[in-house]
Parts: structure tokens; C-alpha cells; sequence
């Protein structure tokens, strides 16, 4: 599916050897300024900081596979869950680092974006439908993981906690600022790596095949491997976000790993954000993590004017429907899409 | 609006939906008032983690309303003596029955000063808060999460009031044999039909080993899979096949549902329909849901002590305040409120590492629901005393009929399914 045309010349115009330096030179910057946010931020709000950045890393793997691929991903929740169940399994079982279960949990990832990809392109799956296979993928791997006992079942696993701090196992003490800095680290080279692909002649490929496949064809650009880059791309990046997930919460279970609402938490950021741009997924998240957090702030001790809300549930959820629809009617290219297209060039 | 921008929408709203059903976002959580400005000025801050809104919601915020009502009447009872009268205070968390959310949630609260959790109602959520609360060094008693695997994991701060699921299903097989031998009919063979998944594979193992050490055999186990549960006529049928002395239910409340009807549908030849661990059977909306498919169900579980004078008085007080009958779980959120109000009397210390020891060494006795003692933690955190009591659906009720010194009114064995 293509996903929108105003992506298409925001890409266009973001293209080129300046461009990318920039872009670069902005990504140093607001990482720079985002890792000062531990020093400043309550112990308490950590979490919320971490499970932002989580899903920040989530929304960018989405945007590559589906804002410049053109593929709509409505399963991203298989590729995280992938990450997430290496991890465990190599951690828990069998004592193996996180930072191994990064790269091992990225190319298994890869490796089943990339078959099952292949399988709905190859089946001329398109629009609605790509989406639909991808979100039965990653409903069968949720079935699958339930009755696997090798796997345990529905138990899942727990990660043991350590009595010492230890840097290849990725545990510290709790709120330790590292916890933030290191998902940052990942969101960064997440940034990174997508800016590169943006730029890159393969890039150019993969959005050609986005906006025209028939015309790209034509012009022997072979659609379905830029395609598939895309998406070994997307899922690796998705697959680390499971891996630091695992790390940050001790525990996975099917439901969290494949669930629908994990596949959820990447696409609500990035097309609140802007789809198909560098920096939309980022607004998006920065907006969408925070929310139900200040919502249910609201709702705990609401100001005397709001009193009504007091005990009701649900605020953040009606809050998110309302500003997905509003963002769609008033800035169908997201925020950030939006904000760029009237004060960009 | 393109029909693509179109479509993009609608998949993203018609997620959010999806979202929306299966954990809901929000909160609705408040901190109470109840114990400000108490008699010495002292407050003491306890965290209380449930699933506030999504689809438990309903069942969460009748166990926050018990944590609430819990510190208001320690409140109103002179607060913590061995802590010159301070008051309670209760922080609310909302987990929306999500396992990350409930582990934000538990760390908000343990960085902005509880000295203790209580919750949460689900495993998984639980088994999320128990390492926050062992990293953190605070202790969590936990009201309702039956899974056997949360305290195996040598938490020294994570304690649990009720039975887990191996202790019911010992404590169910023991229960029916029982019963069989008091009614002069004994249980020779039983099916047993029960959920796929850690809370029924689990309740099943324990029961067969002990069932077959008091010489009743499993002539079949059917397992289900709660989500294609649309009829569970197959099932009921697999199970009454061999024609066995019982057939033993473990599941959830619709799935429960659903069993009861097809059972009364297809009368099976059975002395008893029993369910252990049953999240249906004993559930006071339950015998109006199933009509005269219902009568006589037996149900083993750990319930509210209704011979109690202490318990009648609690449950009348709920109902009158909030408008909702109290159910078992509520009633596990008011007793750990509780546990953690005389820990913090015996240690006479608002230090968390002070009030974990002295939770492991309390023996709190009168507890509120029906068990076999004290409420007394071994060394895993788990009450050793507790244990599960046997209810029947008489006369539209769930009664409390086995074992004898917790019984309501007489047990009817043998209990044909769906006759009157």
C-alpha cells in the first residue's frame, strides 16, 4: 500500500549528501539534549521515559517497513516478540548476554519479516490485505508461543535479578540512569540506520517501489528485493526493541510479546508523528508515551474545575481516538509532517 | 482525504478499538483521603496495584475500594498502635491489566514513599510487581494470582495469602473424597475438564497425583482452549464418555458457563459436577446466570468465611457504601491491607526491610477467609494455612457446605447436574 503522497515529496526533497549531514547533525543534538533528561526527570517518571523510547524505537522499525516501504505492518508485534522470546530464551536458559540476543534476535527477525514478506508479496497481497497477513503472522506466533512448552506456555519467562550491577547482563539497580540512556542509545542508532537507508540509493529504490511499483518494474528496478530490504530493515529494529523490553520489565509472556496492542504502540506514534518522515515517529512518541501517564495524573488528583473526572476510566484512550481523528481530518500528514510541510521549504 | 489516507485511518482507529478492548488505557485510580490528618500526624503510605480499567476493571476497583475501606476502619480503630496511632494512607495503581503498566506503576509508587504493595490480581502483572518489589526492597502481599511460579523465584519480599494453584489442586482432591466418603457414595473415577494454559495444567497435575494417591483414577482430561470456547458441548461429551463418578471443572467464569449448560443439556450419569479453583461456580452472579443449570454445582476455592461475624459485618458495610456485593477477591485486598497494618504494628517501623521481616513472622489469626489456621508465610512467602473449602449452589445461592466447620447448610450429595 502506498501511504501517502505527501511523504513522497518530503522524502524527495530530504534526499541528498547535505541533507543527510544535517539530519545526522540533528539526531546528535536532540540525543544529546534527551540524555540530560535523567538529571532532571523524578526517579519515578523512569518508567514512563523508558516505555516511551521503547515504543519510539518501535514506531521508527514500523516507519521503514510501512512509511517508506509502503507496506502496511499491522503485526510489528511478531518481529518485537521475536526480540523479546531470543532474549529470554538465551538469558534465561542458557545464561547467554542481551547484547548477543540483539544480534541474534535482529537476523531471526529479519529472516521471518523477510519469508513471511515474501509470502504475502509473492501472493500479490496488497493494502488491507498485506496488513491482515501480517497480523495473522503474528497471531500465529502468539498461538504458537502459548502451547510451546519448550517455551513455557503461557507461564513465560522471568528474568532473574541479579544481586550486582552487571553491564553484559544489562541490569542495575533500579531507576538507574542507565536504563535510559542505553534504549536511547538504541532509538539512535535506530535514527541512524534509517537515515542512511533514507538516503541511500537503495532507499531511493525502495521508495520508488512505494509510490509506482508497475514504473519502477519498468525501469528494472527489482521491486521485490528493495522491498525486502525494507522489511529485514524494519523487523531487526523492531526485534531490538523486544530485546531491551525483556531487559527493562524482567518478565515476558506470550500476550506482551506478540500481542495485538504491542503491534499497536508502533503504528499510534508514527502516524501521529508523520508518516513516512525521519522525525515523525519521534513527535509521535514523545506525544502518545507520556499521555496516558499525564491523563491518569489528571485523573488522581484532577483541579477543582475537573473534579468530574475524578474515578472515571478511560480518559487516555478516548483522548488518543480523539487526537488520531483529529490529526487525520487537520494534519493528515501528522504532526510533525504537517508542521514541516507549511514551515519546511 | 485519499482513500489510502482512508484506510490508514480506519485500520489505526479500528486498533485503537482493539487496543481499547483488550487493556484499555486511562485511570481512574485516586488516592484516598481516608487517612490524612490523623491522630498523631503521621501517615504511612501503601501501595495498592489493580487492574482499574479494561476488561477486569469491574473486579479491580471492588479490590481498591476493599484496600480503601481496609485503611479507613484501621484508621478509625486508633491507625498503628506500635506506630503511636499513625495513619494509613492508600496510593492507588492502575496496572490495566497490563504487565509493563503494573511495573511502572509499582515503581512510581515504591520511589514516591510506600513501605508496601498490595495486588494485583493477575500472574503475569503480579509476577512483574514481585521483582520491582524485590529490587526495591518492599514488601508485596499479594491479594489475588494464584500461579505457583511467583514465588518460585526465591523473592524474599513477595508474600501470598491465598492458596497457589498446586495447593488447590491437592487441596480440591482431598475435598472429594471427602466428600464421597461423608455421603456414603464414594468417588472411584472422575474426568476433569480444564483450561490450557499454566493455571489449569497446573491445577490438573496437582489434583491427579493426589486424587490417585487416595485412589481415584482420571478416566479422561479434556483440555480447552478458552479462546474458540463457543459451545462446550464436545467437551462435556469427551468427559462424560467414560461415564465417570464425577466430572471436575477448572476455568473461567464464561467458559464455566458455558460447561454448566452443556452439562445440564446433555445429563450426563455423574454423582457430582465439581469445580476446583472454578472462577464460575462459586461467583454470586453465577447461579442466576445459569438458571436451574446451576443447582447442586459443587465448587472447591478459597472463599470469604461466611460463618464469620467479622466477615458479615465487612461485606454489609461494603455493600452499603459502594453498592456491590463484596466478593472473595475484594475480600483478599482488605485482609492484605491487613497483613501489612500489623506488620508495620509488630516492627513498630515505617522501614520496609524492618516491616518484610516482620511480615515473614506474623501469625494473624481470625482471617477473613475460610482456611485452616492463622494466616502464617513459609519461606517462599506462601500462607501455609491456606487452603480451599467446598461451596454448592442451593436454592439460587452459593452455601458453604464442606468442610463441616465452615458450612452454611447441608451439603446435597450425590447432586444430580440441573435437577432442582
Amino acid at each position: 500500500m502506498t501511504v501517502d503522497q505527501s511523504a513522497r515529496r518530503t522524502t524527495v526533497t530530504t534526499t541528498g549528501g547535505t541533507g543527510s549531514q544535517r539530519q545526522y547533525l540533528v539526531l546528535g543534538v536532540v540525543v544529546l539534549l534527551l540524555a540530560l533528561l535523567p538529571l532532571v526527570l523524578p526517579e519515578e517518571r523512569q518508567g514512563v521515559a523508558v516505555r516511551t523510547l521503547i515504543f519510539a524505537i518501535l514506531a521508527v522499525s514500523w516507519n521503514v517497513m510501512s512509511g517508506y516501504g509502503g507496506m502496511f505492518s499491522f503485526g510489528h508485534a511478531a518481529f518485537f516478540g521475536i526480540g523479546a522470546y531470543v532474549d529470554a530464551y538465551l538469558l534465561v536458559d542458557h545464561g547467554i548476554s542481551p547484547w548477543v540476543a540483539m544480534v541474534v534476535g535482529a537476523a531471526a527477525a529479519a529472516l521471518f519479516g523477510v519469508a513471511t514478506a515474501y509470502a504475502s508479496l509473492r501472493y500479490k497481497l496488497a493494502g488491507a490485505y498485506f496488513a491482515l497477513a501480517t497480523f495473522a503472522f503474528a497471531q500465529m506466533l502468539l498461538l504458537l508461543v502459548s502451547n510451546l512448552s519448550s517455551l513455557r506456555g503461557t507461564e513465560g519467562y522471568n528474568v532473574p535479578i541479579l544481586s550486582e550491577s552487571s553491564w553484559s547482563k544489562i541490569q542495575f539497580p533500579q531507576g538507574d540512569s542507565r536504563y535510559y540512556w542505553i534504549p536511547l542509545g538504541l532509538l539512535a542508532i535506530a535514527v541512524a540506520v534509517k537515515i542512511a537507508l533514507v538516503n541511500s540509493r537503495a532507499g531511493q529504490f525502495v521508495v520508488a517501489a512505494r509510490d509506482d511499483a508497475t514504473a519502477a518494474e519498468a525501469l528494472g528496478i527489482p521491486v521485490m528485493r528493495y522491498r525486502l530490504l525494507a522489511v529485514a530493515i524494519s523487523s531487526a529494529i523492531a526485534a531490538v526493541a523486544g530485546v531491551y523490553y525483556v531487559q527493562y520489565y524482567l518478565f515476558v509472556g506470550p500476550d506482551n510479546a506478540f500481542g495485538g496492542s504491542v503491534s499497536i504502540e508502533a503504528i499510534v506514534p508514527a502516524v501521529i508523528g508523520g508518516v513516512g518522515t525521519i522525525w515523525g515517529p519521534l513527535v509521535g512518541a514523545a506525544i502518545v508515551g507520556p499521555l496516558s501517564e499525564l491523563t491518569s495524573t489528571l485523573l488522581r488528583n484532577p483541579p477543582a474545575a475537573l473534579a468530574f473526572l475524578e474515578g472515571k476510566a478511560g480518559l487516555d484512550v478516548i483522548t488518543y481516538a480523539v487526537l488520531l481523528i483529529a490529526i487525520v481530518i487537520f494534519l493528515p500528514r501528522g504532526v510533525y509532517g504537517s508542521l514541516k510541510a507549511r514551515f519546511g521549504r | 482525504m485519499s482513500s489510502r489516507r482512508k484506510t490508514l485511518a480506519v485500520l489505526a482507529v479500528a486498533g485503537l478499538a482493539l487496543a481499547g478492548c483488550s487493556s484499555s488505557g486511562g485511570t481512574s485510580n485516586s488516592t484516598s483521603g481516608s487517612g490524612s490528618g490523623g491522630a498523631s500526624g503521621e501517615t504511612i503510605t501503601v501501595g495498592s496495584i489493580h487492574p482499574l480499567t479494561g476488561a477486569l476493571a469491574g473486579a479491580g476497583q471492588l479490590m481498591q475500594d476493599a484496600t480503601e475501606m481496609a485503611a479507613a476502619d484501621i484508621n478509625a480503630a486508633g491507625g498503628i498502635k506500635g506506630l503511636s496511632g499513625a495513619q494509613l494512607k492508600i496510593a492507588s495503581g492502575d496496572s490495566q491489566g497490563k504487565a509493563e503498566t503494573g511495573q511502572s506503576e509499582a515503581q512510581r509508587l515504591t520511589q514516591s514513599g510506600a513501605v508496601a504493595l498490595v495486588g494485583t490480581y493477575q500472574s503475569d502483572v503480579t509476577k512483574n510487581v514481585a521483582s520491582v518489589a524485590e529490587r526495591s526492597q518492599v514488601p508485596l502481599v499479594i491479594d489475588v494470582a494464584v500461579d505457583d511460579s511467583i514465588l518460585a523465584q526465591g523473592y524474599k519480599y513477595s508474600f501470598r495469602i491465598q492458596p497457589n494453584a498446586t495447593g488447590m489442586g491437592t487441596s480440591g482432591a482431598d475435598d472429594l473424597a471427602g466428600i464421597g466418603e461423608q455421603g456414603g457414595s464414594p468417588i472411584k473415577t472422575v474426568s476433569y475438564i480444564h483450561i490450557q494454559g499454566a493455571f489449569g495444567d497446573s491445577v490438573f497435575t496437582a489434583f491427579k497425583k493426589e486424587a490417585e494417591a487416595k485412589g481415584i483414577t482420571i478416566a479422561k482430561e479434556v483440555a480447552y482452549d478458552s479462546g474458540s470456547l463457543n459451545d462446550a458441548a464436545t467437551q462435556v461429551a469427551q468427559a462424560a464418555a467414560p461415564k465417570p463418578d464425577a466430572i471436575v471443572v477448572t476455568g473461567y467464569y464464561p467458559d464455566s458457563l458455558l460447561i454448566a449448560k452443556s452439562i445440564a443439556a446433555l445429563k450426563p450419569d455423574v454423582k457430582a459436577v465439581y469445580g476446583i479453583a472454578n472462577g464460575g461456580f462459586d461467583d454470586d452472579s453465577f447461579p442466576g446466570a445459569a438458571g436451574a443449570a446451576g443447582n447442586g454445582l459443587l465448587s472447591a476455592n478459597y472463599h470469604y468465611d461466611a460463618t464469620s461475624a467479622r466477615v458479615k459485618d465487612i461485606r454489609t458495610r461494603f455493600e452499603a457504601k459502594y453498592g456491590k456485593p463484596m466478593e472473595t477477591a475484594a475480600m483478599l485486598s482488605y485482609q492484605a491491607v491487613e497483613v501489612v497494618a500489623a506488620g508495620l504494628d509488630k516492627s513498630g517501623s515505617k522501614d520496609p526491610k524492618k516491616l518484610r521481616d516482620a511480615i515473614s513472622a506474623l501469625e494473624l489469626s481470625d482471617p477473613l477467609l475460610a482456611f485452616d489456621g492463622p494466616i502464617k508465610f513459609d519461606e517462599t512467602g506462601q500462607n501455609t494455612n491456606a487452603t480451599v473449602i467446598v461451596m454448592q449452589i442451593q436454592g439460587g445461592k452459593v452455601e458453604q457446605v464442606y468442610p463441616q466447620k465452615f458450612k452454611t447448610v447441608d451439603l446435597k450429595f450425590p447432586a444430580k447436574p440441573g435437577a432442582s
